[in-house]
């Protein structure tokens, strides 16, 4: 289907719901609907056509066109362009219809935007926090305009997380906020029956850090790189260069074609120290020492490549708006080229031994399955999907930078399972080796020194764009809609773990307990928690079990007696 | 099965023990490079205190004040992310990144504050400071101090 046959399918079917179309940017369709309409056309979007569902995105228009705007995105992979179903909300009593019972992935979307701007979705099946902590006061939503980047409402310990009820017969184990396999604080409680896992809750967002508010509030298009690059500190090039790329499509800066093949380099680096990282901590987790210490072992010496083509090994600062701020000289291709090649070579050995371990498959096949519907049912992306045999990869759907110039395959596998994952990731990593040839050659021919367009007029206001790169776990959608003040007036960034990590519950249903880190590992989770701590007095065999309060009045006391020491 | 273990074991074996006891000992190959994005050093000789950094600063941790003819520019690190956004654009290179990256301290406002008085020209006018058109302009300033 094209875009005029989607939006003519989309007039006719919705009838009156429909009320206009315009292509801001080429290959960026955006539909006007009533907020009756809404659940009809994602289903029609969902079920009859190929769109996939990416994210939805809530914005505090008030100042604009006194209404809260929720926008759902869809992208058309095979066609390469993405359709916005654009939705208004009442400014004063902001209410609209949940698309949740219709794609399970738009739930942490909506719960997201009901927390940060207020938006209550009805029937959404599962209407708890995500976002906020849970001493935020009722009715303070952030994001809101109205809101400072800077106020703290003050503290209200007494909401506590309604977790799920125990199903019957079963009993909670609880992962996390702290746990030593996961490398950031998640909080997974699992409802077991003997071994096997029967349900699990989640609760997290306790790193939420309000990146995005400090971008539309405080922060201007000069600084914005250099934090997005620090939301993640594995693929934070990848965020960098999706912010770059949105500004640059909004308004319409075009790139030299040197840059572009920086990125390129610097975004496959990326991806083969990031794949070495995840195949070291997946052994890690089944406890498989030896991948770890010689995978970690391989990806240093890209590491310090990293560290020699831009001044620091990881957070590359490497992109501004327009360009990338470091040349790589010419003089230097073939030492990079030698040292690819060497990380080639050993990538294969690794891959050799790797493939025929029969202790590993039998560890790691038809564990944490999950099927190509569940996937397009839960927005899956990244390896998973692809390891569900759905040939889906950014690069290739929506080409960017200069990926349009260089060949290369979509690694995909049809076996649904975590080593389907680990046999994606790691011959996608052989890929990446050669798009960073291929990239070698093309800075040998074109002139040094051009790599960056002088932005001489400001970034005009009221643009919208979205760009997705694929980051090692996944594509990585921003949007963005441009605002005064050299400042996003909304800017949105979905990580590639955000669809990912709700297909967790999916996944460990029915397995072992065992098997349930692995399986968090398997998506490559960006990750942390005791309610309550327990105090053994190992001479009497006494148990002291604190609440929240008195650790929390203890923590306080400590705290003074250290700083009037 | 076997062979794959095997296979393993020569990666294992070819190796070897590849860790350095840090800090007393340091791999060769992992120092900074000349490129090195580390700890930023200031030249105050070099000044000018066009403000350029201040502007530029993604974690603003440049403070300039202005007293009188005297502009001071303040750079607390402590919230330094090393981006290096300050050394670039200076017109005057007078910011450069060392090499310098083990910076921890338990001083940190002591030791992660760097700062810079330079002289400036008032301007008769409004009486705060400018900046001068060419840098022939800057010698002929009266009383401006290198």
């Amino acid at each position: 289907m094209t875009k005029q046959d989607i939006v003519q399918f989309l007039k006719a079917q919705l009838g009156k719901g429909y009320l206009r179309h315009s292509e801001p940017i080429p290959g960026q369709v955006w539909v006007e609907i009533r907020p009756e309409a809404t659940v009809q056309a994602v289903e029609l979007l969902h079920r009859q056509t190929d769109a996939r569902y990416l994210m939805s995105v809530g914005s505090d228009e008030r100042e604009l066109k006194d209404r809260f705007g929720v926008y759902h995105l869809f992208t058309f992979d095979q066609q390469h362009f993405f359709v916005t179903l654009d939705v208004s909300a009442d400014p004063k009593k902001p209410r609209l219809p949940s698309i949740t019972p219709v794609i399970a992935g738009a739930n942490w979307s909506e719960r997201e935007i009901r927390d940060l701007l207020g938006v209550e979705f009805d029937g959404h099946p599962d209407p708890r926090r995500l976002v906020l902590s849970d001493d935020w006061p009722q009715g303070v939503h952030p994001l809101r305009r109205d809101f400072d980047y800077s106020a703290k409402p003050p503290s209200k310990p007494e909401n506590a997380y309604p977790f799920k009820d125990n199903p019957p017969g079963t009993t909670v184990v609880a992962m996390g906020p702290y746990f030593p396999v996961f490398e950031e604080a998640t909080y997974f409680r699992l409802y077991v029956e003997g071994e096997q896992v029967v349900d699990v809750d989640y609760r997290g967002f306790y790193a939420h850090r309000g990146i995005e508010k400090l971008g539309d509030a405080s922060l201007t298009y000069n600084q914005i790189p250099f934090i997005a690059e620090r939301i993640c500190g594995i693929c934070g090039f990848v965020h960098n260069v999706s912010f770059c790329k949105l500004v640059e499509h909004a308004s319409g800066i075009t790139v030299p074609r040197r840059a572009d093949y920086i990125r390129v380099i610097m975004l496959e680096l990326e991806r083969i120290h990031s794949h070495a990282l995840w195949l070291g901590v997946a052994g890690h987790i089944i406890g498989f020492d030896t991948v770890l210490m010689q995978t970690w072992r391989m990806r240093e010496p890209i590491m310090w490549l990293c560290e020699k083509l831009t001044g620091n090994r990881k957070t590359y600062g490497m992109n501004l708006i327009g360009g990338v701020r470091r040349d790589i000289p010419k003089a230097l291709v073939p030492e990079i080229r030698k040292k690819i090649q060497a990380m080639d070579k050993e990538w294969r050995a690794v891959l050799d031994a790797v493939k025929d371990d029969t202790t590993l498959r039998m560890r790691l096949e038809k564990v944490g399955i999950l099927t190509k519907d569940q996937c397009h049912e839960w927005a899956a992306v990244g390896p998973v999907a692809r390891a569900a045999d759905l040939p889906m990869d950014a690069r290739k759907d929506h080409p960017y930078c200069a990926y349009d110039a260089v060949d290369f395959k979509v690694i995909t596998a049809d076996s649904n399972d975590v080593w389907g994952r680990t046999i994606v990731r790691i011959l996608e990593t052989i890929e990446s080796f050669k798009i960073v040839y291929q990239s070698l050659d093309a800075l040998m021919e074109l002139p040094e020194g051009d790599i960056i367009t002088e932005i001489r007029e400001d970034i005009p206001a009221g643009r919208i764009a979205i760009s997705a790169v694929e980051a090692p776990r996944g594509e990585d959608v921003h949007f963005l809609l441009t605002g005064g003040d050299n400042r996003p007036y909304r800017w949105r960034v979905r990580c590639p773990t955000y669809p990912n990590l709700p297909t967790v519950q999916v996944m460990v249903k029915g397995e072992q307990v065992a098997d349930v880190p692995i399986i968090l590992g398997s998506i490559d989770p960006c990750f942390s928690c005791t309610e309550r701590m327990e105090v053994c007095d190992v001479s009497t065999g006494s148990i002291k079990v604190y609440s929240q309060e008195e650790l929390f009045n203890w923590t306080k006391n400590r705290r003074e007696r250290f700083e009037t020491v | 099965m076997f062979l794959s273990k095997l296979k393993e074991a020569v990666i294992c074996f070819k190796h070897l023990r590849v860790t350095f006891p840090y800090p007393l000992k340091r791999n060769p190959e992992a120092l900074p490079q000349p490129d090195f994005r580390g700890r930023p050093r200031i030249d105050a000789a070099k000044c000018i205190g066009c403000a350029g950094c201040a502007n530029v600063c993604p974690s603003r941790l440049i403070i300039v004040t202005d007293r009188k003819a005297v502009r001071r520019l303040d750079f607390y690190l402590e919230r330094c992310t090393y981006c290096g956004r300050c050394a670039e654009v200076c017109p005057e290179g007078a910011i450069t990144m060392t090499g310098e990256f083990e910076t921890a301290t338990d001083r940190v406002h002591d030791d992660m504050h760097l700062s810079a008085e330079v002289y400036m020209g008032t301007c008769q006018r409004c009486g705060r400071c400018f900046e001068t058109r060419t840098t022939l302009d800057r010698m002929m300033t009266t009383g401006f101090r290198t």
